[in-house]
């Protein structure tokens, strides 16, 4: 018996794996810094499920979803590729009848399947932890095993789905109008839209607005967002600002963690220092709730946009054009929206009933600390549930921290590759396969290079516009609180959690990202300059140098050489 | 109700089809509707058959065909002699004075609608409108001024009803000779700075949520029969955003002559130039909007923008009826989406 393995049937294994693919690509947006054993057994199992769930719903002409191994704490993907032609024919034929449903009503579909999930958390939240009895917290801990497994099947397959329209739509943009998903126009037509991640934000700043109104400006700015709760509890209007704050935390803001994909930090609901950091720096730096206002004017120049290319599409086309724009747009809000639902918000529950578990077994002794419960996978879970008290755990917890520090410390290969196969190759196989997430999310569009610009880096228009400004360089949330009003952010990805930051940036450089990445969404709503797939814009910028953004170019000019 | 022999259009909606013919109808339903329609009034088929008795004229024209036909006139094949008798009878009619009652309502009417107008005299059309469909029947005279004018071109319509084809008609189908259900229209003359059409529908794509509005300079009738390219704007019903606009180069335009309409150059000035400004569109489109509502089915209306007077007030509407267009087929549009992304999956 390998008892060591984290993903038992999923970890890496040369001999047999390079049978199912050449090569195995590292997830570096979720899977770095590398995952502890526990989050990385939820990922690597649901994600793998999620994608080919959708896929074979969907049924997916070229591609059957993504397999995943996991690799020292990393996660690896491959695509698996349709190769015969008549079964390709055949899932086509099927694929016609299962895409509908996307084009008939969308919207309709994903509030259907927000209602199924929230309802599923409300039902895991229900369980009081520390009162619970261990076969109860066993139950609620493989209820949510269950509950991880269906988000990621209603992720994927609404991700497919509507990726797939995404990339129709970018594609009849560029033969029917001549640009495609890195002009400016394009992203003028994906702009001007609400969602619930950006009714948060609104939440947060709403509350520093209140703060300010009930008179706790002083105690926010002369306060560390850390002690802030204690600070709030002695006064009165500490108390009743609190009490409000906390009714957002645990209805709309809570249910997130600073890292998507990961469960070894706390939630916002845990430890709402995060939150009070935005609304003290919105109290800092004056930031303004100026979304709605922007958004009022992004949706004014969309429909001035939407109009200015149906002029130029034949009246009798424009029916099933508007129909594919529809969706493409559906895409657009859907890829920021989902996070809220989805990944954040089950990531958050999946790390509540972890802890739950963890902190009774450390209390029977099965483990030292509740923590320890995250180098333990749910097979070990269940051997112990019931009786915590009866296993000792920690030789298998001790060994698999020496393991994840070992990881942590160690640069992670970006791929497995067999002998004789290269990079190229690779991407070429990821592009052949179609797959819109591949496409949209992974890959992207490699930068053009235009050497009469003179520009000192080059990347794609993620959100079109100009801007100067000074570079801060952030990998991490803590850093956030260095940016002041109008820098540039450079950042290898960004984060959900980062949105609020993003109303007062004057632009934003990643070293990879594609048009329905984070950083390209909410560049858009807020109106702001982004630049993708640098690949080097964190190693060539650097803090406190003034640079020019010109987006639309996908150009980056240093000012002070 | 009692049958009167001249009615004000906003009198009339489209159940007085029989009374005053179908053209009045659909005017007095317009009016009805809330619409500004030229101003004017309608005689009904009832005047017609009152002049036709109190002149002695039904009986007269009997006698004249029934003399014809009793001496072996072969109504297929003898044209000469038709057209001859047609020519008769018509001159008889117009010859003939209308009864003093009649033609004294008649003056009344048409002092009142100058006093409506604000015209001296005020040019007017006279049109016949038939209350069933019969061939003849169409004469329009433009541009008639004057109580004695009115009246003489009145009788010029009911002659109408007696060109040869209207009356080989009656007695193929054993009808009464003088039977005719016409009613007349006179309506005050427009002085169109531009006129055409509004179709509430996008007729082949079948899209209803646009409208287009077609028109040209002067009146409407090079845009209704297609001899120009008409101005042409795309109007989204919803947002009443005009979605696409295409100015064309309008080299003629139909104007009234001293007796019918002629054709004319558009003013070379002029030509490049849209013939309405995108206020006078919307305000078209929220009509037609209400009309279609109204109805509850596509509409396919004639407006005419008045140079004498100031918008809105500036806006005529002279025809609606039910637009004809393609149904699109449910779904077609989606299938095509389908289609594209199967396509996609090709590559």
């Amino acid at each position: 018996m390998k008892i060591y393995d984290c993903v038992p049937g999923l970890e890496f294994d040369e001999v047999v794996d390079f049978e199912i693919s050449p090569a195995w690509f590292q997830d570096a947006t979720h899977s770095v810094p590398p995952w502890t054993p526990m989050f990385g057994w939820f990922w690597v199992n649901f994600c793998r499920h999620g994608m080919q769930y959708g896929a074979e719903k969907l049924s997916l002409p070229t591609v059957k979803g993504w397999d995943w191994r996991f690799k020292d704490g990393g996660g690896y993907l491959a695509l698996l590729i349709v190769q015969d032609p008549n079964e390709r024919k055949a899932r086509e034929e099927r694929f016609r009848v299962a895409i509908r449903p996307f084009i008939e009503d969308f919207g309709g579909m994903w509030r259907g399947y927000v209602d199924e999930i929230v309802g599923r958390y409300d039902k895991l939240k229900a369980l009081n932890l520390e009162a619970a009895t261990n076969i109860e917290l066993l139950e609620n801990f493989e209820e949510t095993i269950n509950t991880c497994r269906r988000m990621w099947e209603i992720h994927m397959y609404m991700m497919y789905g509507v990726y797939t329209a995404f990339v129709l739509f970018e594609q009849m943009t560029k033969q029917l109008l001549g640009f495609d998903d890195s002009s400016p126009q394009f992203h003028k037509l994906m702009s001007g839209f609400d969602n619930k991640c950006f009714q948060v934000d609104k939440g947060l700043f709403d509350l520093a607005k209140k703060a300010e109104s009930m008179g706790l400006k002083d105690l926010f700015l002369s306060t560390e967002a850390a002690n802030m709760k204690t600070a709030l509890l002695q006064s009165p209007k500490g108390q009743e600002f609190l009490t409000t704050f906390d009714d957002f935390m645990e209805k709309e803001a809570g249910w997130r963690l600073e890292r998507m994909a990961e469960i070894n930090v706390p939630t916002w609901l845990e430890e709402p220092a995060p939150a009070f950091a935005v609304i003290k720096m919105a109290i800092e730096k004056g930031m303004s709730y100026n979304l709605d206002e922007d958004r009022k004017k992004l949706e004014a120049e969309r429909i001035a946009t939407e109009k200015e290319v149906l002029g130029k599409i034949a009246p009798e086309q424009r029916g099933w054009f508007q129909t594919m724009m529809k969706l493409a747009q559906d895409c657009s809000w859907f890829s920021e929206e989902h996070n809220h639902y989805l990944d954040l918000y089950a990531h958050a529950l999946v790390r509540r009933s972890v802890m739950g578990v963890g902190a009774r077994f450390a209390k029977e002794g099965a483990i030292d600390t509740r923590d320890d419960i995250l180098f333990l996978i749910p097979d070990e879970v269940r051997r112990a549930g019931i009786n915590p008290g009866m296993f000792n755990l920690r030789s298998l917890v001790e060994r698999r921290k020496a393991d994840w520090k070992q990881w942590c410390a160690q640069a992670p290969a970006p791929a497995f590759m067999k002998e004789g196969f290269t990079f190229e190759d690779a991407m070429g196989g990821l592009v052949g396969s179609m797959d819109p997430i591949a496409l949209k999310v992974v890959v992207g569009s490699m930068p053009v290079v235009r050497p009469e610009l003179k520009a000192d880096l080059f990347g794609v228009c993620g959100s079109p516009g100009t801007v100067e400004g000074t570079v801060k360089v952030v990998w991490t949330e803590a850093e956030l609180s260095k940016i002041v009003k109008g820098d540039i952010m450079v950042a290898p990805t960004t984060s959900p959690s980062w949105t609020p930051v993003f109303s007062i940036l004057g632009g934003v450089i990643v070293d990879r990202g594609a048009s329905l990445s984070h950083a390209a969404i909410v560049g858009r709503e807020y109106g702001i300059p982004v630049v993708m797939n640098t690949f080097q814009g964190t190693t060539v910028l650097k803090d406190g140098m003034r640079i020019r953004l010109d987006a639309n170019m996908g150009a980056i000019y240093i000012l002070d050489k | 109700m009692d049958i009167k022999e001249i009615y004000w259009l906003d009198e009339l909606c489209k159940d007085h089809n029989d009374i005053v013919g179908k053209k009045c109808a659909n005017l007095g339903e317009l009016v009805n509707l809330g619409l500004r329609v030229p101003y004017g009034f309608a005689l009904s088929v009832a005047a017609y058959e009152t002049f036709m008795e109190q002149t002695g004229l039904k009986e007269k024209v009997s006698q004249i065909v029934e003399k014809e036909i009793n001496a072996g006139l072969d109504v297929d094949k003898e044209i000469g002699r038709m057209i001859e008798m047609s020519a008769n009878i018509r001159e008889a009619i117009e010859a003939a004075d209308v009864p003093p009652g009649l033609a004294g309502q008649i003056s009344n009417y048409y002092a009142e609608l100058q006093k409506k107008t604000g015209i001296p005299d005020v040019p007017c059309a006279v049109r016949s409108s038939g209350a069933v469909s019969m061939p003849g029947q169409m004469e329009t005279y433009l541009n008639i001024r004057g109580t004695s004018e009115i009246i003489r071109n009145v009788k010029k319509v009911w002659a109408s009803a007696f060109t040869t084809r209207a009356i080989v008609f009656r007695i193929q189908n054993k009808m009464p000779i003088s039977w005719a259900p016409i009613g007349i229209a006179v309506i005050m003359m427009i002085e169109a700075k531009s006129a055409g059409v509004i179709l509430t529908v996008l007729p082949t794509a079948g899209d209803l949520d646009r409208a287009i509005v077609e028109g040209n300079f002067g009146l409407g009738e090079s845009v209704v029969s297609g001899e120009i390219t008409p101005d042409s704007f795309i109007i989204h019903k919803n947002d009443m955003c005009i979605e696409s606009r295409s100015v064309a180069e309008k080299t003629k335009m139909v104007v009234y002559g001293p007796s019918g309409t002629t054709v004319e150059d558009v003013p070379a000035e002029l030509c490049k130039e849209s013939c309405i400004d995108d206020r006078e569109i919307l305000e078209i489109v929220r009509i037609a909007k209400d009309v279609e509502q109204h109805f509850g089915a596509p509409q396919d209306m004639e407006w005419v923008v008045d140079q004498r007077f100031s918008f809105p007030e500036n806006i005529f509407w002279v025809q609606a009826r039910g637009a004809k267009y393609t149904k699109k087929e449910a779904g077609k549009d989606e299938d095509y989406v389908i289609d594209l992304m199967v396509q996609l999956f090709r590559k």
